[in-house]
């Protein structure tokens, strides 16, 4: 009972914590918007096609007070962005909110292959890495590490698709094939359940579409999967190092147990709690790792969108998608802190 | 006291200072891979320094690519590696030679700058948060946790299309600000001013603003300038957190108490008792990100928002490459191949050298 009050508590006080740093990071956005001259902030606050003639532009900077000073500005912008309008996309010719909504998924099935291969390969290499330290494996683990943290991803990306695609046309770019891409959008028989092609695929028994699906998500999936894993590696490695060295590992040695069970009993799950930390820091490497690749792929998710609507200066677009990243990750890491005390008592009692 | 006893007291003081530095030269030796990447960054110094004799500057402004007009008019289409060509050319004909050694220039600006504003700007909060403690030290840390909740590149891509072109910056403004914020200082590091030299500051300031109002400073900033302050803008963060820490473990030290009790002003102390206990582990950390931050650069450049379409830079050649997403890639691949490659070498090397210092420099791992 103790324990669970403990965690209660804990999780309410990180969630009143989270209220300032989310103002702050609305704070920071709206900061931005001001360098913008009010014809341009005035698409922040635009929900459809039509508002986009001039005389009607001069209405919403009336509507909205954007002439006035920025602290009057700020609360009917934030008000705005409360109801859930972030302005009008131009690239999208949506809403940004409905924007973010339709293109996540795309995103999301490419997180869904990485994600996993990156923190249960990473953590196993590293853990191995730090037990035969200064081995063979070792040595391969880390340069390898090294290499994938160092490899420009637009690059790597390029390089794979020449040879999977240019070279051994396997493994195509874009999200889908033309005539799948086709068919998903307009048959009679294809529902659209969730956005994730791959599932839809196979909740509507159309397994060629799945297929086709999969075979366009491998290669940017790859790519995240290769500069990310890096992280978790040398994060995993020098946790795991010092835990072996702490006086507990000596002592269960002493007690006469084996190489293995020192390994797997006493120090593996002590060095697991820094790596959970480290996953905060995944989720914004994923977010940037998937900008670069949906552009390399041409995948039309919401990196490629992001990234898009940055070179043809829409504004609230870009700010958007920023908010959005900058959100998701805050929640990120509040579920990490959350996981962490759960892990670690010392943590919530502190 | 004669100069030479204080030679020698300034010896006796970095004893254990250089015993630091040979035993960190003696693990960096030990270690062949920080050795490989020293080799690499200095290959890249060598190679910055001797562009100008590996591929003479046609124009006025070095890094400006040369282009064949004539051979652009009959096919805009790049063409593969050749003897007056040796990377071949992008479309439009842009020399990826020259692109490739002038970018080593771009690549070492680009991450020494930022290294230094970012380091500066970073130190000065961190150290301002932690000593002086309380209310500041929330605010100012509150402020860095905004900016580190963002993914760096994509608060990047929003302050680099918000970073407006032309630049105006009134002179009298600028000197006010320097003229207020010498005051600001000198109030919080309570120096003893009189009144009358305050007063004085402020009239100059006052007639200053007044007789240079006219003046105004235009800077137009190209794309890559936006980069830079970008970069510069969203860097220090971490620095700052780390000073931050080191500057609290050093604060309650003894000899700081001695410096105060001396009648030291804040500043004093500041800079020379907290600093050089502080600063070590943090210049080095920075200076081996020059890797990281070329990469960001660089990817900034590839998402079209770096530099010029004529400017020598790395990432804004891969760029290029764009065009021919699909099964043409692999005829055009020299465009992409060989930047990429001097990119992946350069960050490579940096990596190296501070995957080994990191070793080095951790007191939880060293001596083992």
């Amino acid at each position: 009972m103790v324990r669970k009050l403990g965690l209660l508590t804990y999780v309410a006080r990180r969630l009143i914590l989270l209220i300032p740093v989310v103002l702050g990071v609305s704070m920071l956005i709206f900061a931005i918007t001001m360098c913008f001259p009010p014809t341009i902030r005035a698409l922040l606050y635009i929900r459809n096609p039509q508002a986009l003639t001039p005389e009607n532009i001069e209405g919403v900077i009336k509507k909205y007070h954007l002439n006035d000073p920025f602290y009057i500005q700020y609360f009917t912008w934030l008000a705005q962005v409360l109801q859930g309008n972030l302005g009008w996309s131009q690239t999208a010719s949506a809403p940004v909110f409905s924007a973010i909504l339709v293109r996540f998924p795309a995103t999301f099935e490419i997180i869904v292959f990485a994600a996993p291969v990156i923190i249960i390969l990473g953590l196993y290499l590293g853990i191995q890495s730090a037990v035969y330290k200064d081995k063979i494996l070792d040595h391969i683990t880390r340069s390898a590490a090294i290499i994938g943290w160092s490899l420009p991803s637009f690059w790597f990306g390029f390089i794979l698709m020449a040879v999977f695609y240019g070279y051994l046309g396997w493994l195509p770019p874009g999200r889908l094939t033309r005539e799948v891409q086709h068919f998903v959008d307009s048959s009679q028989l294809f529902t659209k359940y969730t956005g994730l092609y791959i599932l839809d695929g196979i909740l509507n028994g159309q397994l060629a579409v799945s297929w086709d699906a999969f075979k366009h998500v491998i290669l940017p999936a790859t790519v995240i999967t290769v500069i990310d894993i890096a992280l978790i590696i040398r994060v995993a490695r020098s946790s795991m190092l010092e835990a072996l060295s702490k006086g507990y590992i000596i002592t269960a040695k002493a007690k006469g147990l084996t190489q293995k069970e020192v390994i797997n009993k006493h120090a593996r799950r002590n060095a697991l709690i820094p790596v959970t930390t480290i996953s905060g820091l995944l989720v914004a490497s994923l977010m940037t790792g998937v900008v670069i690749t949906e552009t390399v792929f041409g995948f039309g998710g919401l990196g490629s969108w992001a990234a898009q609507s940055a070179q043809q200066l829409d504004v609230p677009s870009v700010l958007g998608f920023a908010m959005f990243t900058a959100i998701v990750f805050v929640i990120a890491n509040l579920i990490v802190d959350v996981l962490y005390a759960f892990i670690d008592p010392r943590i919530r009692l502190a | 006291m004669t100069t030479s006893s204080r030679w020698e007291e300034f010896k006796a003081s970095m004893q254990p200072r250089i015993k630091e530095w040979k035993f960190m030269f003696k693990r960096v030796q030990e270690s062949p891979l920080s050795l490989v990447g020293i080799a690499i960054i200095l290959g890249f110094v060598i190679l910055s320094a001797l562009s100008p004799v590996l591929a003479p500057p046609p124009y006025a402004d070095p890094f400006i690519i040369p282009r064949d007009e004539e051979i652009a008019k009959l096919s805009p289409l790049p063409t593969p590696p050749t003897i007056e060509h040796p990377f071949g050319t992008t479309d439009q004909h842009y020399d990826i030679y020259y692109a490739c050694i002038w970018g080593t220039i771009t690549a070492f600006r680009i991450g020494i700058t930022t290294v230094m504003v970012a380091l500066m700007i970073g130190i000065i909060i961190g150290v301002a948060a932690a000593y002086y403690g309380g209310l500041a030290d929330e605010a100012l840390m509150r402020f860095t946790d905004i900016i580190i909740a963002f993914p760096g590149l994509i608060l990047a891509m929003a302050l680099v299309i918000a970073i407006p072109t032309v630049f105006t910056l009134n002179v009298s403004f600028i000197l006010v600000v320097i003229f207020g914020l010498t005051t600001f200082f000198a109030f919080i590091t309570r120096a003893r001013m009189k009144i009358k030299v305050i007063l004085l500051i402020i009239f100059i300031a006052v007639l200053a603003s007044v007789l240079l109002y006219p003046l105004n400073l235009r800077f137009s900033l190209n794309n890559l300038d936006k980069v830079l302050i970008t970069l510069w803008l969203i860097g220090w963060p971490s620095y700052a957190r780390v000073i931050r820490g080191e500057v609290l473990r050093v604060k309650n030290e003894d000899y700081i108490e001695a410096a105060k009790a001396a009648g030291t002003s804040d500043l004093g102390i500041v800079i020379k008792h907290i600093l050089p206990n502080a600063i070590y582990p943090i210049i080095i950390m920075a200076s081996l990100d020059i890797g990281s931050i070329v990469l960001t650069a660089a990817a900034l450049s590839f998402l079209g928002l770096g530099a010029p379409p004529n400017y020598a830079d790395w990432g804004q050649i891969i760029q290029r490459s764009r065009n021919w997403i699909g099964r043409e890639l692999i005829r055009y691949m020299h465009v992409f191949l060989i930047p990429g490659i001097f990119i992946f070498v350069f960050v490579l090397g940096w990596n190296l050298l501070g995957d080994a210092l990191r070793d080095v420099l951790d007191p939880t791992l060293r001596r083992r």
